[in-house]
């Protein structure tokens, strides 16, 4: 960070298997986001590797990672982050374009998942002519525009109220049941206890993993 | 300024033809030893023209040469000496003619083109004292078909070419300012939004709205007239560099680009009338605008 | 449309004031842009359809001297005439007298008057009325003597067509009388080509010209027009050389000379239009420049996000070079329109040059003059939007998303 070198991560050993619903936990700075990142092939490690769908991700080149984060990752991130100047219908495109598929596929595609996500009626708003929580739906339409093998989700409740906050909970509930493989970030332990297992991190290294029988 | 197929036909014009390798040996270095034929012989006096620096130049001719001057093509002439080199006035209307002149005595030229007792103009000195309007009626009213013209008048004339320019200029001047005001629009537009965070938080803590204002308008000014005076700087340098090409060019000592104190305040008072206007502008809409807007919740 | 032009039509359209002062800069830099593009073109391109509206490409002035340069006239006019157009590779030859009548008792004393051949002329068309009589169609019978003047003459002197009125020459001005007079009719109205527009201008028939001056002129001509059979450039210089090498007493010119001659005249504009021109590109990459780093700057969030969920550094390259783009266009449209009026403008004030030809024009439009000054503003500010592409794109993702807030 600035000038300094920060170890975010250290030592970490950890195995996600497909269809997983996973939440890493633990208070600021521990390096979760961090983790995150490394997850999403958004950053590489110093050291080590980091296997998604086979595939050592710390290896990769930066328009190899674009690419594999493009076809296999998906992102939502604390503050939504949807382009203000575009509609939600937009949005969503926005991957598919990129992936190359053509106009009528794709506006079939983002209205099939902005559907899914309960948003079928807000096709056409910006997002400042949405709620936070609507906002945060329309993300994880767009994360799962190009049917990622794992979904990655930061902070997804975090400017959320508690009501709202329950609500996506739910989805990526759903989401999972319907085959996802799902890992967020929260420093919240009442939401990590909605995953069906909770990692929790110290001081940038695994402090316990627990499976939960109840998420 | 004038097109070569068509002129309008001058009363008297001269045609001088010179000869292209004039006659190089000064006459004082004929005769200069007891063994030259025309040693302690008188040298013959020939007659003296004036000639301008330019031709002097290009021809390597300076006081003391000789040349050959006709009236028109092919005719033998006369030798005369070059007894003076002078600078011509720096004319606008003339300075892309690239034409030599010469001066002769009256009775000379008028022997060289067989005018006989021809002049195209009389200049006339009016003594001190004599209105100008009552002589030229005098002249008017006594001399047989001619007319006397005030010089001032005549000056208006031939000034046209040089009134047609500075009014291009002008209009240059004004398109150029309107494109640079626009940018200057734009830039201080763009300066200001870009600090809408910066805004929203002063305005979170409590500054008041008139206090961002004025601290954008004093800013803006400031970035104007400093930026104004390195705009003048870099004026300056160029006008020192467009008059040294063009007189280099067209070897005149005309000045074509000057920066005077006057341009430079109108320069400096445009920009910072902008400045101020448009610092005013982009900060009267963000402290307007809530400022959790302006932070993007 | 694409997702991409999208994108980048919603980013300029998320600050509408200032997308349009950007599209307004760049356009007045492109509206002068192309008013220097046509005023370096214009002159020679101009001059160049002035010298051939009626197809001579050469002009034969005497010697030393260029056309209508002074008051010197070629003796032994009837000869070299003959000798031009003997030639087999000459089509036409127009000789021209000039000289200065008086006009006793009208509105102005004297008019500028040239005598030419009526048949083969090529300083004037005639617009209104009927021509003057050519030369072997007995002129020297007509009484009064059929002259065509310009519409500044008429306007003048108060005049009509149809109206007679005495031209002279020889004139005294101290007893107040003239040598010789002639009474004509003003039978046809003209537009001359190469006289100023403010000038009044009298045709009449190069041999009652030469009559009225006297007998110094009898065999006189100021200049003498000449064509070509074969128009490209090589068969006119060949023929030029002829005329030089047969004709000592004269000066043969052709109109890439002459061109060339009044282009060294007036190069002083051509070299403002370079420095002007060049200013107003350098005007147009500023803003283009300035506007796509500020809009990369606010946006880092955003683009971060871009590369976050996949797209490639090449593709953000690419958005942000389309924004760029796409302002550079919407100004070069806008700035297109405006230099044609500016270009208007700026030619009547030029035109009134003193002396200058009726038919010359300062700003000449042509299509060539267009879309060269469009390519290079649209190189331009495509180009300015390079540098912050490529800083958009190299933007590091992570730290990016740390500090930039977006909603």
């Amino acid at each position: 960070m600035g000038d300094a070198e920060v170890h975010a991560v250290r030592g970490i050993d950890l195995d996600i298997a497909r269809g997983e619903f996973a939440a890493i936990t633990g208070p600021s700075g521990c390096g979760k986001s961090t983790l995150l990142h490394l997850l999403g092939a958004i950053d590489a490690p110093s050291s080590g590797r980091v296997f998604v769908n086979g595939r050592d991700t710390a290896q990769l080149g930066d328009a190899e990672a674009t690419a594999f984060r493009l076809r296999h990752i998906g992102f939502v991130f604390q503050r939504f982050y949807l382009m203000p100047t575009l509609s939600a219908q937009e949005n969503v495109e926005l991957p598919l374009a990129e992936a190359g598929l053509g106009k009528a596929a794709r506006r079939a595609r983002a209205s099939e998942l902005l559907g899914y996500v309960g948003l079928g009626d807000r096709r056409g708003h910006r997002p400042t002519q949405l709620s936070g929580g609507e906002q945060q739906r329309v993300a994880i339409a767009r994360a799962l525009a190009n049917e990622p093998a794992l979904l990655l989700a930061d902070e997804p409740t975090g400017e959320l109220d508690a009501t709202t906050g329950e609500k996506l909970l739910a989805l990526f509930g759903q989401l999972n049941r319907d085959g996802t493989t799902l890992v967020f970030v929260t420093h919240d332990s009442v939401v990590a206890n909605s995953a069906r297992r909770v990692i929790r991190l110290l001081d940038g290294r695994v402090a316990s993993d627990t499976p939960r029988v109840n998420g | 300024m004038e097109s070569i197929p068509v002129r309008l036909i001058r009363m008297a014009a001269v045609v001088v033809a010179l000869a292209a390798a004039p006659l190089s040996a000064p006459l004082a270095a004929q005769g200069d030893t007891a063994l030259s034929p025309t040693y302690g012989r008188t040298p013959p006096a020939y007659r003296g023209i004036a000639i301008d620096a330019r031709m002097a130049e290009d021809f390597g001719l300076r006081p003391g040469s000789l040349a050959r001057l006709s009236g028109k093509p092919g005719e033998t002439g006369d030798t005369v000496r070059i007894a003076a080199v002078f600078e011509r006035k720096a004319d606008p209307a003339e300075v892309a003619r690239r034409e030599y002149r010469i001066r002769t005595h009256l009775d000379h030229l008028q022997g060289l083109l067989g005018l006989d007792d021809r002049v195209d103009r009389f200049a006339v000195g009016v003594p001190d004292g004599v209105p100008v309007d009552s002589a030229v009626a005098r002249i008017n009213h006594v001399a047989f078909g001619f007319r006397a013209h005030k010089s001032a008048d005549v000056a208006v004339q031939s000034s046209r070419t040089f009134r047609v320019v500075e009014r291009f200029h002008r209009a240059i001047g004004l398109i150029t300012v309107v494109a640079s005001a626009v940018f200057l629009l734009c830039l201080l537009l763009l300066s200001v939004e870009e600090r809408r965070r910066d805004i929203a938080a002063l305005r979170l803590m409590g500054i008041a709205q008139g206090t961002i204002i004025r601290s954008i308008v004093i800013e803006a000014a400031v970035v104007s007239v400093i930026g104004s005076v390195i705009g003048a700087g870099i004026g300056w340098v160029s006008s020192l560099i467009v008059n040294a090409h063009f007189q280099q060019v067209y070897r005149t000592p005309l000045l074509f680009a000057l920066l005077t104190p006057e341009i430079f305040a109108f320069a400096t008072l445009t920009s910072l009338v902008l400045g101020i206007g448009a610092g005013a502008a982009a900060a009267w809409r963000l402290v307007r605008t809530p400022p959790l807007t302006l932070l993007g919740r | 449309m694409s997702m991409r032009t999208t994108l980048a039509l919603a980013t300029l359209r998320r600050h509408p004031a200032r997308t349009v002062l950007a599209v307004l800069g760049i356009a007045v830099a492109a509206a002068l842009l192309l008013d220097m593009v046509m005023l370096a073109t214009g002159m020679r391109e101009s001059f160049r359809s002035l010298l051939l509206t009626r197809g001579y490409q050469l002009r034969v002035s005497p010697k030393g001297t260029l056309p209508f340069d002074s008051e010197a006239t070629i003796d032994g006019a009837t000869a070299i005439v003959e000798a031009l157009r003997a030639n087999p590779d000459i089509k036409a030859v127009s000789p021209s007298l000039g000289t200065t009548l008086a006009l006793p008792s009208q509105a102005f004393p004297s008019v500028f008057t040239l005598g030419l051949e009526a048949d083969v002329q090529g300083d004037y068309v005639l617009e209104a009325g009927r021509d003057m009589p050519g030369p072997r169609n007995g002129a020297a019978a007509a009484i009064p003597l059929p002259a065509v003047v310009n519409r500044m003459f008429l306007v003048r002197s108060g005049r009509k067509l149809g109206d007679t009125l005495t031209v002279a020459a020889g004139i005294d001005a101290q007893l107040r009388t003239t040598a010789r007079s002639r009474v004509v009719v003003l039978a046809g109205e003209g537009r001359f080509f190469y006289v100023p527009a403010e000038t009044p201008v009298m045709a009449l028939p190069l041999q009652e010209v030469r009559t009225l001056l006297g007998a110094e002129y009898r065999d006189r001509i100021s200049l003498a027009m000449a064509e070509s059979r074969k128009g490209d450039s090589v068969s006119v210089e060949a023929v030029r050389s002829w005329i030089a090498a047969s004709q000592p007493r004269v000066t043969a010119i052709s109109t890439e000379t002459a061109i060339r001659q009044v282009e060294e005249r007036l190069s002083y504009f051509r070299q403002l239009a370079f420095v002007l021109g060049a200013i107003s590109l350098g005007i147009g990459f500023l803003l283009v420049a300035t506007l796509v780093t500020l809009s990369v700057n606010e946006r880092r969030g955003e683009i971060a996000v871009l590369r976050a969920i996949g797209t490639q550094k090449g593709g953000v390259l690419r958005q942000v070079f389309l924004e760029g783009f796409l302002l550079s266009s919407a100004g070069i449209a806008g700035g297109l329109l405006l230099g044609l009026v500016t270009a208007r403008w700026l030619n009547g004030i030029l035109r009134d040059f003193p002396g200058l030809p009726a038919a010359f024009d300062f700003f000449l439009w042509s299509p060539e003059a267009a879309w060269q000054s469009l390519a290079l503003l649209l190189i331009s500010g495509t180009l300015a939007g390079l540098l912050p592409a490529w800083r958009a794109a190299s933007i590091p993702i992570v730290r990016s998303l740390r500090e930039d807030a977006v909603g």
